[in-house]
């Protein structure tokens, strides 16, 4: 059976204005989900990260043993300007990703979620500290990435390798670890833009300009070619190529079947989503229009898949433009989600 | 993401040294949901009814400790700003801000990332601008409409 949790990334906002703090979280989980998977942010969540104290250690385990949680992954960082005279090397980066193993382990989490941009020879340098600790490190497979490379609509990023996947099972199956693995997060299965995003961009630029990228972007343009056309009929349009992969979307960066394959391999998964609204016709029943969750739970189920899918609601953020009073209702989008997923993996 | 709220409305202030008025300080946090090595934070970009303060003129009071340079913070290798936590940033300005309205422009410059980039040699060597990088993921300017209250202030 898939588990479901959360991440308490999800409450940022709510986080941010001293609404909640992590205990609230917890409890958020416990009694109104009614589950127990948790996810955090090292930074977000850890007082005085990296030095947190034993006291906060005990408060954490007491909080999460109150309530018999789990922790399920941890989220942590590479921020390689730390230095600020030289850029962290890649032993230095191992250093801060071993660290970490350790926090965590401290905290009695299973899991590290490194970013997908950690290189992989990083992650290899830390692999006898994560066996130490029996901690798994899980690499992120984050949109525009797809999970099998070679797909025609591969974005084009120079950043961004569309073989990560290929290359950390390489290094898996080389090295005969179990404590390396995947963190897919459903954002690579979204299939169209969020009307959160729509609306936000329509807010700030030319609302006949975001129509004309929509309704090219359905026919099937690409995002470099919808910027030519912007650049010709819509001069000093102001709109960058990474901002307009926000709403130019009309198909998922990876395919839902290509999950199969890498099931074994999945730590934990992100259940990223934009906007929980009404099921046409149906109350009280919630999906996210811009991703598909259907196809993906159904393979994941038929095959075996029994992790957890931790929630990350990411809307919050198209909407702090608009004034206090228009700000998502963060907690209520995460039940949603939840009345969403519970229905799915029962169905 | 929550630029438009990275100043606390009600904490503009007067700061003095013995008994001159040596500039002004006002509440502020850190956006992009999560904290960072105080080292990653490389100054604000602010403009105080019209007029720009650069960083070299500015300090940051944070984790209970005296206000110090971005110089100085550039060294904080191993200091964290919390995500939950509230920081002071000074302006040296001779006299303050009179009581009253005052607006403020303002951007954080963070040198937070996702891991390594095209541009990380160049940051190391010329880190940029508060206002031209580090801004995060909200890359516009946000105004504040801040009251001065009282000409009584706080020792700096």
């Amino acid at each position: 059976m898939i588990r479901r949790g959360v991440s308490f990334y999800s409450y940022q906002q709510t986080q941010f204005f001293g609404k909640m703090g992590w205990k609230d979280m917890i409890r958020e989980v416990h009694d109104n989900l009614k589950t127990d998977g948790v996810e955090i942010i090292d930074e977000a969540i850890i007082r005085n990260y990296p030095f947190m104290t034993d006291e906060f250690i005990f408060d954490w385990n007491n909080e999460m043993a109150r309530y018999n949680m789990k922790a399920v992954t941890m989220d942590i960082y590479l921020d390689v300007h730390q230095f600020r005279d030289h850029v962290m090397n890649y032993r230095e980066a191992a250093e801060r990703l071993k660290n970490d193993i350790k926090i965590a382990s401290k905290l009695g989490f299973e899991n590290v979620r490194c970013l997908c941009l950690v290189p992989t020879e990083v992650i290899e340098m830390a692999i006898p500290t994560a066996e130490k600790y029996n901690i798994r490190i899980g690499k992120e497979i984050h949109a525009p990435l797809p999970i099998k490379a070679g797909l025609s609509h591969d974005k084009i990023d120079p950043i961004l390798d569309p073989r990560m996947v290929d290359q950390l099972l390489e290094l898996i199956h080389r090295t005969g670890t179990k404590h390396v693995g995947l963190v897919p997060d459903f954002g690579v299965f979204q299939h169209s833009p969020t009307d959160l995003a729509i609306d936000y961009f329509k807010r700030h630029y030319n609302p006949e300009m975001i129509d004309f990228i929509l309704e090219k972007s359905q026919e099937g343009y690409s995002t470099p070619d919808i910027l030519s056309l912007l650049d010709e009929q819509y001069k000093g349009h102001g709109l960058h190529i990474m901002t307009l992969g926000a709403i130019a979307i009309n198909e998922s960066c990876a395919k839902p079947k290509d999950i199969i394959d890498i099931i074994p391999y999945i730590l934990s998964i992100h259940g990223k989503f934009y906007h929980m609204t009404e099921v046409d016709g149906q109350p009280d029943q919630y999906e996210d229009k811009a991703i598909d969750y259907e196809t993906p739970i159904r393979f994941l189920k038929e095959n075996g898949f029994e992790g957890y899918i931790n929630s990350e609601f990411e809307g919050q953020r198209y909407c702090h433009d608009n004034g206090i009073e228009n700000m998502i209702d963060e907690v209520e989008q995460v039940r949603r989600h939840h009345e969403m997923l519970k229905r799915l993996i029962n169905k | 993401m929550l630029d438009d709220y990275l100043i606390r409305k009600d904490s503009l202030e007067n700061v003095l040294d013995g008994d001159e008025i040596i500039g002004f300080k006002f509440a502020i946090r850190i956006a992009d949901y999560r904290g960072c090595f105080l080292s990653l934070v490389n100054g604000y970009f602010v403009k105080c009814d019209n007029v720009e303060y650069s960083k070299e003129v500015q300090k940051l009071e944070i984790n209970g400790k005296v206000p110090r340079t971005f110089e100085e913070i550039s060294h904080c290798i191993w200091e964290h700003w919390d995500y939950d936590d509230e920081a002071f940033l000074h302006i040296s300005k001779d006299g303050g801000l009179g009581v009253g309205s005052h607006e403020i422009a303002f951007q954080q410059s963070i040198l937070a990332q996702y891991g390594y980039m095209p541009w990380d040699e160049e940051w190391v060597m010329n880190p940029p601008q508060p206002g031209k990088g580090g801004s995060g993921k909200t890359d516009t300017v946000s105004t504040f409409k801040l009251e001065l209250l009282t000409s009584e202030v706080n020792v700096g």
